[in-house]
C-alpha cells in the first residue's frame, strides 16, 4: 500500500510529467481522507520526533562531559560517557521508530503517508 | 620495509574474492541495468539489511579508519569528535530523509539535484547543487586512496614511483570494471564483506591488544594526561568546548548532504528502511568510536618509538599508526584479514561516491543542458563512462599531486557541500524559499567559507569567530552556512516581488 493518494504512477522514472500535473494534494479518494486528517492533526502528530532532541541534548554541553573521573574499568569518563551517548541515541531512535509504528498503526496509516503526507507540501 | 608474504598473500586473496563479488553483484536481483536508477539506485530495491551495510560501508571510510585513530594519536581528545559527530547523524537522518525518498521514489529523483530542479523550478540552483556535489566527492574519492596506499604501504611495498603506485592503479582498475558492470549493486554486495571483514578485526583488536598492553587502565595511564581531555579555554575564548561540537555539528549537517550518502538512502526500498536503520547504524558509531580508541593503544605500545616503523611513520606521518600497531599485535595473517578490511573499506565508499557523480552529471549536467532528448539507454551508458572518468581522476589526483593538497581539498568540501542544506533540507519542508535568493545565499556561504578557511592556510577549518570581544573558534562550516541561510532569507521577500515565482503547487 504504497501509493493512496491516486497519483499518477510511472513505471518509467524517465517519462516526464508536465509540473503542473505533478504536486499538490490528491483531492478524492482515501488519499484526500488521509490528507484531511493530516492537515487536521497539524505538526502534534510527529510528537514522538521531538524525543530526537535527546542525543544532541548528551553531546551539547562538552563542559560536563570534558573530565576524567569518574573512570570505568580504566576508561576515562570522557570516552565511555561518549560511547555510551551512542547506545541512547540508538535506544532514542528505536523508540520513536516504535512509538510511530504504533501510531499508524492505531490510525491505520502507513509510514510511507507519515512520510510523504500529501507529497512535498509545507509541514512549516 | 621487506615484502610482508604471509599478511600480502591474505590481503591479496581477500581481495581476488571481492573482486569475484563485485562482477557477480550484476547478476543479483537482476534487472536491466541499462537503466539509470537500476544501475546508480540498484534499482531502490535494497531492504533494511542490505541498506544497513551499504550504508555503513558507505559513511564509515577507510579513510575514517585510518584517519581518526591518527588524530587521536596525534592530538588526542579532540580526535574523539568524530562520536559526537555520528550521533546527531541519527536523529537528522530519521527526520529528512524518508521523506526525500518518498518524494524521489514518486517523482523518479535520482540525484538530490533532481529534487531542487523541479522543487524550485530552477535550472541555475539546481546547477549549482550537482556541481557543488561533484567537486566536494572528487577529494574525497582521492582520499580513500590516501588509506587504502597507506595499508599497501605498510604491507611492504616499496613506496614511490611508478612501482609504487602499482598496486593502487590495479585496484583501481579492478574497483573501475566492476563498477562499470554492476553498478550499485557492486558495493551493495561488497559491503557485507567488508563490514564483517572490519568487525573481526575491530572485535580482535579489542580483546588482544589491551591484554598484551596490561588492560585499558593501563593504556590510558600511558597517554599523556594532557591529551587525555580538552584543554579547558581560557580568557575571552570558548576554545575547544565551541570548536570540539561544533566540528562534530556541522559535520553531522553536512553528512547526508554529500552525494554518496544520497545514493546510498534513495537505493533503499522503503522510508522505513531508513528510518529502522536511524537505530541501527549507531552500531558502526560505536565501532568507530573503539577503533579512535585504537590511536591511544597505539601510543602506549609505543609504535613511534619502535625502529621498524621509523620509514612508515616518516612516510605516511600519523597515518601509519594503526597499520603499525596492528603489525606489532597481530600474527602476520591476520594482519593480512585487518589490511584488507582497510583496503575494500576504500573500495565500497569509492564506488558509490563514483556512481553518486556519474548519476549527477548525466542527470544535471548532460541531460540537462547537453541531450535533453537522450534515451534512458543513453543516460545509462554515459553514467557508466563517467563513473570511469572520475576514477581516473582520483588516481591523477593521488599519484601526481601531494597528498596535502586532497586534504585541504576535501576540508573545503566539507564546508562546500553544507551549503545545500538550505535548497536540500529546508527545501523538503517548506517551499517559502525563493530560488534565486537561495542561489545568492549558496555562493555567500561558499564564498564565506572558503575565506574562512583560507585565512587558517587551509590546514584547518576551525575559525575564531569574534563577537563583542568573546572569541567563538568554531567549525568555518557552520559559520559559513549560517551567513548562506541568513542571505537567503533575507533576500526571499526582496526577489519574490522583482521575479516572477516559478517552482510546482
Amino acid at each position: 500500500m504504497a501509493h493512496a493518494r491516486g497519483a499518477v504512477r510511472t513505471q518509467k522514472y524517465a517519462i516526464a510529467i508536465p509540473a503542473r500535473f505533478q504536486y499538490g494534494p490528491a483531492r478524492s479518494g482515501r488519499g484526500a481522507a488521509v490528507a484531511r486528517k493530516n492537515k487536521r492533526l497539524g505538526i502534534a502528530r510527529y510528537w514522538p520526533r521531538f524525543f530526537l532532541v535527546i542525543p544532541f541534548l548528551l553531546v551539547a554541553w562538552v563542559p560536563f562531559y570534558n573530565r576524567l573521573e569518574p573512570e570505568l574499568g580504566g576508561v576515562p569518563f570522557f570516552y565511555w560517557y561518549q560511547l555510551g551517548a551512542i547506545i541512547v541515541g540508538a535506544g532514542v531512535a528505536l523508540t520513536v521508530y516504535w512509538l510511530e509504528r504504533r501510531i499508524t498503526r492505531t490510525t491505520g496509516r502507513t509510514a510511507e503517508e507519515l512520510d510523504s503526507s500529501g507529497t512535498p507540501g509545507d509541514i512549516l | 620495509m621487506s615484502l610482508n608474504l604471509p599478511a600480502t598473500g591474505v590481503f591479496v586473496a581477500l581481495f581476488l574474492f571481492v573482486t569475484w563479488v563485485g562482477f557477480i553483484a550484476a547478476r543479483w536481483r537482476k534487472a536491466d541495468l541499462n537503466v539509470l536508477h537500476e544501475w546508480g539506485l540498484g534499482g531502490r530495491r535494497f531492504g533494511t539489511v542490505v541498506t544497513w551495510f551499504l550504508l555503513g560501508g558507505d559513511l564509515y571510510t577507510a579513510y575514517t579508519f585510518i584517519a581518526v585513530p591518527a588524530l587521536v594519536f596525534g592530538a588526542g581528545a579532540v580526535g574523539f569528535f568524530a562520536v559526537p559527530y555520528t550521533i546527531m547523524i541519527y536523529p537528522i537522518l530519521y527526520l529528512v530523509f524518508p521523506r526525500l525518498w518518498a518524494i524521489a521514489r514518486e517523482r523518479g529523483h535520482v540525484t538530490a539535484a533532481d529534487f531542487v530542479r523541479e522543487r524550485f523550478d530552477s535550472r541555475l540552483l539546481a546547477l549549482a547543487v550537482a556541481l557543488t556535489g561533484i567537486v566536494a566527492t572528487m577529494p574525497y574519492i582521492a582520499l580513500q586512496l590516501v588509506g587504502m596506499e597507506v595499508v599497501i604501504g605498510a604491507l611492504g611495498f616499496p613506496a614511490g614511483g611508478f612501482i609504487g603506485h602499482l598496486p593502487l592503479i590495479i585496484a583501481f582498475v579492478i574497483l573501475a570494471a566492476f563498477t562499470y558492470t554492476s553498478g550499485l549493486r557492486a558495493p551493495a554486495l561488497i559491503a557485507v564483506v567488508k563490514d564483517m571483514l572490519i568487525f573481526v578485526t575491530i572485535f580482535a583488536a579489542l580483546v588482544i591488544i589491551p591484554a598484551k598492553l596490561g588492560g585499558y587502565g593501563a593504556i590510558f595511564a600511558n597517554v599523556p594526561q594532557a591529551k587525555l581531555t580538552l584543554a579547558p579555554p581560557s580568557g575571552e575564548s570558548l576554545g575547544n568546548y565551541s570548536a570540539y561540537f561544533t566540528l562534530a555539528l556541522g559535520s553531522a549537517l553536512a553528512l547526508f548532504l554529500y552525494p554518496h550518502s544520497m545514493t546510498g538512502i534513495l537505493s533503499a526500498s522503503s522510508g522505513k528502511v531508513i528510518r529502522r536503520n536511524a537505530a541501527a547504524l549507531s552500531a558502526y558509531s560505536f565501532v568507530l568510536g573503539l577503533i579512535a580508541l585504537l590511536g591511544y593503544m597505539a601510543i602506549a605500545a609505543g609504535v613511534d618509538k619502535s625502529p621498524a616503523h621509523a620509514a612508515g611513520f616518516a612516510q605516511y606521518g600519523a597515518n601509519f599508526a594503526v597499520p603499525a600497531l596492528f603489525l606489532d599485535m597481530f600474527p602476520s595473517w591476520f594482519v593480512g584479514v585487518a589490511f584488507a578490511a582497510i583496503a575494500i573499506g576504500a573500495l565500497v565508499p569509492a564506488a558509490i561516491m563514483s556512481i553518486a557523480c556519474a548519476n549527477l552529471f548525466t542527470r544535471n549536467l548532460y541531460k540537462e543542458f547537453l541531450r535533453p532528448d537522450c534515451t534512458d539507454a543513453e543516460e545509462a551508458r554515459m553514467a557508466k563512462i563517467v563513473s570511469l572518468v572520475v576514477k581516473v581522476g582520483a588516481v591523477v589526483f593521488i599519484v601526481a599531486i601531494p597528498h596535502s593538497y586532497a586534504i585541504h581539498l576535501q576540508l573545503l568540501g566539507g564546508i562546500w557541500i553544507i551549503q545545500l542544506l538550505p535548497p536540500i533540507l529546508l527545501g523538503l519542508f517548506t517551499r517559502a524559499f525563493n530560488a534565486h535568493a537561495l542561489l545568492l545565499g549558496w555562493a555567500a556561504g561558499t564564498a564565506m567559507g572558503t575565506y574562512m578557511a583560507a585565512t587558517r592556510g587551509f590546514v584547518s577549518s576551525i575559525y575564531p569567530l569574534e563577537i563583542f570581544g568573546l572569541t567563538i573558534p568554531g567549525y568555518a562550516a557552520l559559520y559559513s552556512v549560517l551567513v548562506n541561510f541568513l542571505v537567503a532569507v533575507a533576500l526571499t521577500p526582496v526577489l519574490d516581488r522583482l521575479v516572477r515565482r516559478g517552482g510546482t503547487a
